[in-house]
């Protein structure tokens, strides 16, 4: 596998070079795609029964702009570069432009058709501020900032962290799977039969951010996973959050290793960023999906 | 016992009917009457506590409805809109056990409690089809058994005979006859026939802030019903 051709005896044997390729290099990444595959497919799923609007995600409505803006501020500025420290600082990032997205499309009621325009438009907005850094940045960091940008899982380190604060959220949202089936019926739906939307809603919100902020900065700006994935496993298992949710983790996960081991390997020794393949898978399902809506 | 004490209630912050003062209780059958814009609706809205009074309270066994967390609420009360769009592929079984939220009780027993409602509104063969692909009528007889899986004390129904055809119209009304044995239900209805013949008790609202309450048969006099027909409305 790779640009390294390795023979499988050699992957077990510690003295061979081969074995640090596949435990330090390929297995880490491996992980990590799984993590944040996994968390970006849960994230879409949240922003969709948050904003009730099946073309939802979190890359579309700027949430992982916002934590990629204050996460690139900072690696520019030179503040932080340790991973948990720019988890915090993407999770304010993803947190503030989550909230004024909210902040926004609120009059009374969240309106779905308003807050899908904002989040659109925060997005570019975001994408903008990002844009100017990069052009004002010195020749040298701007090549890797792209490809981070992109969505590129070459830089991630592996991270514990992660791991706990998702098996916390997965948890959490599992404790209220039945308020998360109701509240996708819409919100005076789950109001009258029993569901406190407004806790519900701030779970989901907080929860979103979170593993937004994180799969950011584990390997920036993926588009589409959050999209497509959530799709797919409503296909597979219904709409029922008991089997979303960790079904959602799971196909989330294969799928974003799937495109990162594309994306090694495609036009091998160049590697090239993973958020270019989700895109061109994402693209055209997005147009078909976008059809039927 | 469910008490509206000098309750004014609004639409979008516009005051649309003010002062009511009238007390429902277990064993009892309402039939809501009155013209169209009058409040009925907001009115039913503002009991189930989706909106709040612009006055007064909604009081509950003497505990203010605005206070209650939403899962207690529900406890108390089931809402039916008068429209509730469907919007995802949940079954039907899916659907009508959405009702048992409130009450976190053994999945067993909300599994009897759903089919039951499932039997009791003469749906039970749709219970593995998909709600986005039944008819009007169908549908209208998921959500009034979710509304019955609920098991609420208070049934508050807007308009819930539409799309329902006549065998079914009878049907139904039988079904909550038969609830408002034990519990409340309260029904917004334009049919004058089936409140004669159903409710036991009738609310008469007009405009300019006037009502009648009582007994249908007090009530529902060829006098008040005449006055019902010639009741014009102020609307600005």
């Amino acid at each position: 596998m790779g640009s390294v051709h390795t023979p499988l005896a050699a992957v077990f044997n510690s003295d061979s070079e081969y074995f640090e390729i596949i435990w330090q290099l390929r297995m880490p990444r491996i992980i990590n795609a799984m993590l944040v595959g996994g968390s970006l497919a849960l994230a879409g799923l949240l922003i969709q029964n948050l904003v009730k609007n099946p073309l939802a995600d979190p890359y579309l409505l700027g949430v992982s702009g916002g934590a990629a803006t204050v996460q690139l501020v900072v690696i520019i500025s030179g503040i932080a570069l340790a991973q948990n420290t720019l988890f915090f600082f993407g999770f304010l990032g993803s947190l503030a432009a989550t909230l004024l997205l909210l902040k926004l499309s609120y009059h009374g009621q969240i309106k779905p058709e308003k807050i899908t325009l904002n989040g659109v438009v925060l997005a570019f907005g975001f994408a903008a501020i990002i844009s100017f850094v990069l052009a004002t940045a010195s020749g040298q960091q701007v090549k890797s900032m792209m490809f981070w940008l992109m969505g590129d899982m070459s830089f991630a380190q592996p991270n514990l962290l992660m791991p706990v604060v998702i098996l916390a959220c997965m948890l959490l949202l599992m404790k209220h799977h039945r308020a998360l089936d109701l509240l996708a019926r819409g919100e005076l739906f789950a109001l009258k039969s029993g569901v406190n939307a407004q806790r519900i809603n701030l779970i989901i919100f907080t929860i979103t951010a979170l593993l937004t902020a994180m799969a950011v900065a584990q390997a920036g700006t993926i588009g589409f996973v959050g999209l497509i994935i959530p799709h797919l496993v409503r296909l597979m298992t219904g709409f029922k959050h008991q089997n979303l949710i960790p079904m959602c983790f799971l196909v989330g996960a294969c799928f974003l290793v799937a495109a990162d081991t594309l994306a090694r390997t495609i036009m091998s020794p160049i590697q090239l960023p993973v958020g270019v393949f989700t895109a061109m898978i994402g693209v055209p399902v997005f147009l078909m999906l976008n059809r039927k809506v | 016992m469910l008490k509206l004490q000098n309750l004014s209630i609004s639409q979008d912050q516009v005051p649309l009917f003010n002062h009511l003062n009238v007390s429902f209780k277990p064993g009892q059958f309402w039939g809501i009457i009155g013209q169209n814009g009058v409040g009925k609706s907001t009115l039913l809205r503002t009991i189930a506590g989706i909106n709040k009074p612009l006055n007064g309270a909604v009081l509950i066994d003497g505990t203010e409805v605005t206070t209650m967390p939403p899962q207690l609420r529900a406890q108390k009360f089931s809402y039916l809109f008068q429209e509730q769009e469907a919007t995802l592929a949940f079954s039907v079984r899916a659907a009508v056990g959405m009702g048992r939220y409130p009450w976190h009780s053994k999945k067993a027993d909300d599994n009897k409690i759903t089919e039951q409602a499932l039997q009791q509104c003469g749906i039970q063969h749709l219970a593995e089809k998909s709600i986005l692909r039944l008819s009007g009528g169908e549908r209208r007889k998921v959500e009034i058994a979710t509304c019955i899986t609920q098991q609420s004390d208070y049934l508050l129904l807007d308009e819930p005979l539409n799309h329902l055809d006549l065998v079914y119209k009878a049907h139904i009304l039988k079904v909550f006859s038969a609830i408002s044995q034990k519990r409340c239900v309260v029904m917004v209805c334009h049919d004058l026939e089936v409140v004669k013949k159903h409710c036991t008790h009738v609310m008469m609202l007009f405009a300019n802030d006037c009502y009648l309450t009582g007994t249908s048969a007090t009530i529902l006099t060829d006098a008040n019903i005449g006055r019902l027909f010639n009741d014009h409305h102020q609307y600005d």
